[in-house]
């Protein structure tokens, strides 16, 4: 009858049920820590990528990196010193790009295989569900990549995200152009063009509120859906309406057509900016960087000097696959797996309030990010206040840091040259 | 009229004719033997990943992936044929969305294994770049795909409609018992079809390559358009897949660039269900 | 008699179910992913399987249900599943509206047809700001009362859904048997022949749509109090409408248990492969599940069902 009645108990009671008989430890004396991903369907490629990035990770933690060693506590080798050195286990789980599928295996994560934490889960609206049933069980959930600014509104207890959300990029971009106008550049006639699911409506809708706060006017909004079969009406648009700032907010099939497009019909703006994603896809810019030389673009990864944290985990990762790069979205997974082991260490047990206390007190500084971000430390929704991006412009198939100054490694070089 | 307009116009004849060289392959099956193939997106998706292949592989262009293609879509098609959709013409209609839609998942994601998540894209060196002519702009390898679309249309239409094997073909798609009884084989001509739909997929796929991406999952977009582009023009009517590629690739285009890209595919839904609304067998399809 | 006890020891395993798998939620959450996915596949028999009427965008009418809840919801601050009715209404009130023009076609050219239809309310809705555009809708994100059903366990979804399969699946069978049901299949077989009997079949099909779109419209309601968002995708993709079709011809269309037959081996397929094979991410799970479809559709065009019709015939011989 006790069961039953338990069975039957609404969130709150239960999730602290819940979290008091949970086993510590698998046997083996590992952590295990839930990653779901799209790891099938359309964003396959970013859910694989991060899935690398998150094992370098581990790998870290688990075995050591001599150099990475000097300059991040976690990076001896020998697990967590904080848990009885314990190795990090990852159990990864496939949301197939559906909300549904994302909420079934976090559920699948947290019961079967009674994972410590979660992590995941890309795409916003399956990150939502997903962490609905973590905070149901009382399970700390931490996301790296998911950027809907509804996710902290939720008054969730055990939700923690690392990434910064659109707004900052909003801001990164309207910089960017307050310093090129100060410069002379012409920067009055801005055209945005974005694909038309929840990340590119609702970065796009935040970039144009942005703009006109800080005096930019967004004078061409063109929306369109995404995995499009043809562009080449938009891009005759863009060419009758000739702007002097374009904007991409798009995935990869359509960041390729673009380009193509683009180059077929032999057009491009005077500053070009790429919203990350489809521009910043290995993928892409392995075959197509070329066709887009002096693009601006934002990103959670700059290299930066050799022997910087980034740097170091950059060539462990660039080993992993194969000559793929860090890109924006595989660092801000990792990103995302270092503070939730740095959290571990520091609650030295498995028990989940522990954990969540400790993500609580987590202030990483600066020095220690692998993302370009100035720290990370939560508020009391859980969102990272010391989250940033930086600029980068692609400089022979490549892209280098531009803004803010600290970070720079080149120069910009304007106007945008393309093919 | 404004150079642009003509420039929209010409590219939506363009990707028009394109609609209706990855269309054909699926009319022809569709009309010769009543079988919807769900798995006809991932027929052009592996047509791409051959030309894909010969470009890595041996570093030709399309006048060698495209025969490759061809041979090896034919080969798929025929082994379709004879290991599934043979059997499932047996059961109901719905038997057919069935088995072809497992196929097609299975396909798609073999693909997904074997060639993995990541977007492939051919240089547009391959087909001598783009270039400007009385100030339009043309893309190589949209229009080789384009004339190959016309072509080969119009080549399907005539061997479909002026050869003796053609009117064989369709002797069995109106009556395979009776065609049976005058003596030709009802399994070989339907073979044959599912053969010449494979290879005119499989030149569409290779051709589509040079100037699209390739992805495991870029059948899923071509797919339905190619049912809309099929239904519209008529189930099995050749050049009823012609016309209506033309005229969905020209009201794409210019709803695009007028009313905005959302919505394109609005403009076409509406007239689709128009058209069926007022010709319910679709534009040249039998009753 | 012996056939009766094989009803009773199978309902009351039903019945049972959720207090078996007690251990496990997963598998307790697996028994209502079933019966949520039975209820959409049932709700499309009866106008796919029994008037033979192939819907391809069935995912219209589970996107109304799953929307109508969550924007009752967000509009109203009321709980999620109060919007169940509205979206059975809504739904039914779409359906004539797709019902009139598209029911006159023709086999495939009104399953290409719904396709079309389909597309179109999912492009349309991602431009709705009043349907949170393409961002899609959350439901409660805290369980304000007992209304908004957020459970932790699965075990009261499961009964809630057992329960509408029931009444589901008890109209059916009453339809089965009434002259709707004899028209219905009249239809199925030869239109042509059922209109020179003088069955009014434009009139029945619409019926029978009509009433598929209002409980696929609840299958939606369910999906959304249990998962508490949608999206365009989530809601009116068309995989979702592919998906219906398929467990129903998986099972056996136009047959009272068919579509939950279905049910039974797919979503179980999906959620173990994926389970199994899905986090080493080459896309395993789908080859695995894509080959288990083509090898049933091969051996049993007309669906697993018609195996114990096989044994039946055997047996009469």
């Amino acid at each position: 009858m006790a069961k039953t009645t338990r069975r039957m108990t609404m969130t709150g009671a239960a999730a602290l049920a819940a979290g008091l008989i949970r086993p510590a430890m698998a046997q083996d004396g590992a952590v295990k820590i839930g990653v779901i991903y799209p790891l099938s369907g359309n964003s396959a490629t970013a859910g694989n990528y991060s899935k690398m990035a998150l094992e370098v990770g581990a790998d870290v933690v688990n075995n050591g990196n001599a150099d990475l060693a000097k300059l991040i506590p976690l990076a001896k080798g020998g697990g967590l010193p904080g848990l009885k050195n314990a190795k990090i286990q990852l159990v990864f789980a496939d949301n197939q790009g559906t909300p549904a599928a994302g909420q079934n295996q976090a559920l699948r994560l947290i019961t079967e295989e009674k994972v410590a934490a979660l992590i995941g889960a890309y795409q916003s609206g399956v990150t939502l569900t997903a962490s609905a049933i973590a905070e149901r069980h009382g399970i700390p959930f931490v996301n790296g990549e998911s950027v809907a600014a509804n996710l902290t509104e939720r008054g969730f207890k055990w939700f923690f995200r690392v990434t910064p959300v659109a707004l900052d990029f909003a801001r990164a971009y309207s910089d960017f152009l307050k310093v090129q106008k100060a410069a002379g550049r012409k920067t009055d006639n801005i055209a945005l063009v974005h694909e038309n699911t929840e990340y590119g409506n609702s970065v796009g809708s935040v970039i144009v509120d942005q703009f006109k706060k800080d005096g930019f006017a967004v004078g061409t909004k063109i929306a369109y859906s995404a995995n499009s079969s043809d562009v080449q009406p938009q891009v005759l648009q863009l060419k009758e309406k000739n702007p002097d700032v374009l904007i991409f907010i798009s995935y990869t099939s359509d960041a390729i057509l673009y380009t193509k497009t683009m180059k077929e019909l032999n057009w491009k703006p005077g500053i070009m900016i790429a919203d990350n994603a489809g521009f910043n896809d290995p993928a892409f810019v392995k075959s197509l960087g070329s066709q887009v030389e002096g693009l601006i673009n934002r990103s959670a990864f700059s290299a930066g000097k050799a022997g910087s944290v980034p740097d170091l985990f950059n060539k462990i990762y660039t080993k992993k696959t194969g000559g793929d790069e860090l890109d924006d979205v595989s660092v801000r997974g990792l990103q995302a797996f270092m503070v939730l082991a740095d959290a571990l260490n520091r609650a030295g047990s498995t028990e989940p309030a522990k954990i969540q206390a400790a993500l609580k007190a987590t202030d990483l500084p600066a020095s220690q990010m692998v993302a370009g971000y100035d720290g990370v430390k939560f508020d009391d929704k859980g969102q990272n206040v010391k989250a940033a991006s930086v600029v980068t412009q692609m400089r022979g198939g490549k892209y280098v840091t531009i803004a803010p100054k600290e970070r720079a490694t080149a120069e910009v070089i304007l106007p945008y040259k393309g093919w | 009229m404004s150079l642009t307009l003509v420039q929209v116009i010409v590219s939506g004849l363009l990707l028009g004719a394109v609609y209706a060289l990855f269309s054909s392959g699926l009319t022809l099956i569709w009309g010769m033997m009543n079988v919807v193939n769900f798995a006809h997106g991932e027929f052009v998706m592996l047509g791409m990943y051959s030309a894909v292949m010969v470009w890595t592989a041996l570093g030709l262009g399309p006048f060698a992936a495209a025969p490759i293609a061809a041979m090896a879509i034919a080969t798929l098609g025929v082994a379709s044929y004879f290991l599934l959709v043979r059997h499932i013409m047996r059961g109901p209609m719905l038997a057919q969305i069935l088995g072809t839609f497992g196929l097609a998942l299975f396909l798609r994601y073999a693909a997904f294994w074997y060639f993995g998540a990541n977007f492939k894209t051919l240089p547009d060196t391959l087909v001598g770049g783009s270039f400007s002519l009385l100030g339009i702009r043309f893309e190589g390898a949209r229009v080789l795909a384009g004339v190959m679309g016309l072509a080969i249309t119009l080549l399907l239409h005539v061997v479909l409609t002026r050869t003796a094997i053609g009117s064989r073909m369709l002797a069995v798609s109106e009556d395979a018992t009776a065609a049976q009884l005058m003596g030709i084989r009802p399994q070989r001509m339907q073979a044959l079809a599912w053969a010449m739909a494979g290879a005119s997929t499989g030149i569409a796929g290779a051709l589509i390559a040079n100037f699209f991406y390739t992805s495991p999952t870029v059948g899923e977009t071509l797919a339905i358009i190619a049912f809309v582009t099929v239904s519209f023009g008529g189930f099995g009517s050749v050049l009823g897949a012609l016309v209506a590629g033309l005229i969905i690739g020209v009201v794409e285009s210019l709803s695009a660039f007028y009313i905005g890209p959302v919505y394109k595919d609005v403009v076409v839904y509406v007239l689709f269900v128009l058209v069926l609304w007022f010709r319910p067998q679709g534009l040249m399809g039998k009753t | 008699m012996k056939r009766w006890l094989l009803w009773g020891v199978l309902g009351a395993l039903v019945l049972a179910y959720p207090l078996l798998t007690e251990g496990s939620a997963v598998w307790q959450r697996l028994g209502a992913l079933v019966l949520l996915a039975a209820i959409g596949a049932s709700a499309w028999n009866i106008v796919g399987g029994y008037a033979g009427q192939v819907s391809v965008g069935h995912a219209v009418f589970f996107g109304f249900g799953a929307y109508s809840a969550v924007v009752v919801y967000t509009h109203l601050q009321w709980p999620p599943i109060a919007g169940a009715p509205i979206g059975m209404i809504l739904s039914m009130l779409v359906a004539a509206a797709i019902g009139v023009p598209t029911l006159r076609l023709a086999g495939h050219y009104f399953s290409m047809a719904t396709i079309a239809v389909g597309e179109l309310v999912r492009v349309l809705s991602s431009t709705s700001d009043f349907l949170g555009g393409a961002q899609g809708l959350g439901g409660p994100a805290m369980p304000r009362s007992v209304f908004d059903l957020s459970f932790i366990s699965a075990a009261p979804f499961y009964y809630i859904f057992l329960a509408v399969l029931t009444l589901l699946l008890g109209l059916t069978w009453w339809i089965e048997r009434s002259r709707m049901g004899f028209y219905l299949r009249a239809i199925k077989d030869s239109e042509r022949a059922a209109r020179s009997l003088g069955v009014s079949a434009g009139q029945y099909k619409l019926y029978a749509y009509m009433l598929s779109g209002a409980f696929a419209s609840l299958a939606g309601s369910l999906y959304l109090c249990m998962f508490g968002f949608v999206d365009p995708e989530s809601g009116f993709g068309i995989l979702i409408s592919v998906k219906i079709v398929v467990m129903a011809a998986l099972g056996g269309a136009g047959q009272l248990f068919g579509p939950l037959v279905g049910a039974l081996i797919l979503v179980p397929l999906e959620e173990l492969s994926n389970s199994l094979l899905g986090g080493q991410g080459a896309g395993l799970t789908f080859v695995v599940y894509g080959a288990i479809i083509v090898i049933i559709a091969r051996f049993l065009p007309s669906g697993l069902l018609s195996l114990l019709e096989r044994r039946k015939v055997t047996r009469a011989d």
